[in-house]
């Protein structure tokens, strides 16, 4: 079900992206800068080209750099999981949170550090893809029976019930395990606060996959929009395509949750106004949702720092008070319900 | 004068008369033995057991060395584990009712989380710190969130399914702001803030939650006159009209009922997840009812609230789990059954 055209496309859509591109550059930039210490613009540049010995320097480069850098690969993989998981589904309001596959991931990462005290993200991320998978496919199958198929409403609702379930599960070890629940406190609320630079890195290979993936799965995307038997007559492999898909959307979930933890709503804003933007072309709209995703997590991120000094808001937070609006919005058009 | 219908009998009293569904009665006799018996556990598991005989001592005023554990710890957070199921059985059932979706319940639709929201909020900014303020803030918020939801999914009439989707949206940004509130406020206070964002009866008491029994005691009247009301929407529309009755005035009133009862329970103890919305299906299927069961509700909440938290505070003994960990674990497997066995079109 990809979105109407857009209205009023002045830009051409490389112009869009690099615009996209250009926003994303200055949320980095203020996300390095703002904080409980805000340095001026031009000392941030400064500082991150030279490395020097003032404290300004060692907060940008040790503390901001890495945590900007999750920040970015996060964004940009739930904006496109989201994306890849709307065309997947056509389903307008499908998104890593709201179909539960993120407290899939969770719940998996949760276990692993649990039960076999795994404390790197290289260790338990692949629990976190075993988890995203389940999740994913339980919903799937709970809201397939009955009548009418998955509709957009019985996803959802099989989503919530799923995420709160899984949801409880990760509390209830988290509770009784003292050592998990010190390492994890801030990670169950989305936050991006105390990222090392190694997490930066352990998380880059999985996000290359996985946007390759979904880059890779884009065409067939397109042509799934217009309905399975069209598809087919098209000459896509559709199985090939919802494989691909599935796989993407598992990976770069999987992988952002186990670097910061459930993030929602990212997944579900940032493909709509990318459609807005480029149209419903996945090929422009999944580039497009990757930078629009990072920009957003990084505003949310930052702005969570300045909200209430000294104590920082998660930037989960404030990505589901920017996304429910839209999801609402999204439900409140006819489309979603008759489907 | 007519018989009956089949299963009910016709109890009169001078000019009054009412009809009573046999098997609900019955079952509501045996969910009040249960929930006693559940209540009698209670007190006897802890830290330290005590048994039934000494329990039932000091129930009954007799001295006893058990007084200090039994009396003075455990017992106010049962009687509050008791009173808030009772209201969300109730209030599960009235809503349920008004909107004929089993999905259609407090917890789905965001008053547990808006009454949640502004308690917190309230506490976290420093504003209210008396606990007789608390059950005006949870009705406060816990309304208005029902409202909002109303209203946000009124588009050319009242859709279902836009109505539970818009609430589940409304419950994730009410807990987000909670979040938001938690970080804003001082340590002390948001500990103290916290015991409402998951729903827990630790450190509840008579001090935090006596106000309880006195909501419920005002809410007796109206509650029998939404039980009476009950049977006539639960008809199509254009029966119960035929037949006489305000529709739109009765459906007002019982959901806003079922609202208020929700919040206060949500203000006592925070949002226990999924008891309102199972507590009145599990008395649906007990009683065999052509309607839910007001009275059979609200016991089956209150046996769920106090078996649940019995579970939480033994499982994993000497942590005390919240109370809303082990609904939500029970909970949402009933909620995905429902979801798979709904063969209803209008009700997936």
């Amino acid at each position: 079900m990809a979105a109407d055209t857009p209205r009023h496309r002045t830009l051409p859509r490389t112009g869009i992206l690099a615009g996209a591109l250009a926003v994303l550059l200055l949320a980095a930039l203020l996300s390095l800068a703002v904080g409980s210490r805000t340095v001026p613009l031009g000392h941030t540049l400064h500082a991150l080209l030279h490395a020097g010995g003032g404290t300004d320097t060692v907060v940008i480069r040790e503390l901001r750099l890495p945590r900007t850098a999750v920040g970015l690969a996060v964004g940009a993989a739930l904006g496109l999981a989201g994306g890849v998981m709307q065309g997947l589904t056509r389903n307008p309001i499908a998104d890593p949170g709201i179909l539960g596959v993120s407290q899939g991931a969770a719940a998996g990462v949760v276990t692993a550090i649990s039960l076999f005290g795994l404390g790197s993200l290289t260790g338990y991320v692949w629990y976190g893809f075993a988890g995203a998978v389940l999740a994913a496919v339980l919903v799937y199958a709970l809201a397939g029976t009955g009548r009418g198929g998955a509709t957009p409403v019985k996803l959802a609702l099989a989503g919530a019930a799923m995420s709160a379930f899984l949801a409880s599960l990760t509390s209830l070890v988290l509770t009784t395990d003292a050592a998990t629940m010190d390492q994890f406190r801030f990670w169950q609320v989305g936050s991006l606060s105390g990222r090392t630079p190694e997490t930066a890195w352990q998380l880059l290979p999985f996000l290359l996959t996985g946007t390759a993936l979904a880059l890779a799965a884009a065409p067939g995307l397109d042509a799934l929009a217009l309905g399975e038997d069209t598809a087919r007559g098209l000459g896509t492999r559709t199985g090939r395509t919802r494989i691909l898909g599935a796989l993407a959307a598992t990976v770069l979930t999987g992988s952002a949750v186990a670097a910061t933890g459930p993030i929602a709503f990212v997944g579900l804003a940032v493909p709509h106004a990318a459609r807005f933007l480029v149209g419903p072309s996945h090929r422009w709209l999944l580039p497009l949702s990757a930078l629009l995703g990072a920009a957003f997590l990084l505003f949310a991120d930052t702005l969570g720092r300045i909200l209430f000094p000294p104590a920082e808001v998660p930037a989960g937070v404030l990505t589901a008070l920017v996304g429910v609006p839209v999801l609402i919005t999204l439900v409140r058009r006819r489309k979603v319900i008759a489907a | 004068m007519t018989t009956p219908l089949p299963g009910y009998a016709a109890l009169r009293c001078g000019r009054a008369s009412a009809l009573m569904h046999r098997r609900s009665a019955a079952v509501a006799a045996v969910l009040l033995v249960l929930l006693a018996g559940a209540v009698v556990a209670s007190l006897c598991f802890g830290e330290t057991t005590v048994s039934p005989g000494a329990v039932l001592d000091v129930l009954l005023g007799w001295p006893s060395p058990e007084q200090l554990v039994v009396g003075e710890l455990r017992l106010p957070r049962v009687v509050v584990g008791v009173l808030t199921g009772l209201a969300l059985g109730a209030a599960g059932a009235l809503i349920q009712t008004v909107a004929r979706n089993p999905l259609a319940s407090p917890d789905v639709i965001g008053v547990s989380h808006g009454a949640s929201a502004v308690v917190v909020g309230l506490t976290a900014f420093g504003l209210t710190t008396s606990p007789g303020q608390v059950p005006w803030a949870a009705v406060a918020g816990g309304v208005g969130a029902g409202l909002l939801v109303h209203l946000l999914a009124w588009r050319h009439g009242l859709h279902a399914q836009r109505f539970v989707l818009i609430g589940i949206g409304l419950s994730i940004a009410l807990g987000a702001l909670t979040s938001l509130f938690l970080t804003k406020g001082d340590g002390l206070q948001a500990q103290q803030a916290k015991v409402w964002t998951t729903g827990s009866l630790n450190g509840t008491g008579f001090d935090q939650a006596g106000w309880l029994v006195w909501v419920l005691l005002a809410a007796l009247p109206f509650l029998g006159w939404a039980a009476r009301a009950q049977r006539g929407i639960t008809f199509d529309d254009a029966t119960a009209v035929g037949l006489g009755i305000r529709l739109h005035r009765v459906r007002l009133g019982t959901a806003l009922l079922g609202v208020v009862l929700a919040a206060c329970a949500t203000g006592a103890a925070g949002p226990v997840d999924f008891v309102a919305l199972t507590a009145p299906q599990i008395a649906l299927r007990l009683t065999r009812s052509p309607r839910i069961p007001l009275a059979c509700a609200a016991l089956t909440g209150a046996l769920l609230v106090v078996l649940a938290d019995l579970l939480a505070r033994r499982l994993l003994a000497p942590t005390e789990l919240p109370v809303g960990v082990v609904t939500g674990l029970v909970g949402a497997p009933y909620l995905m059954w429902l979801l798979a066995s709904s063969r209803r079109r209008g009700g997936n």
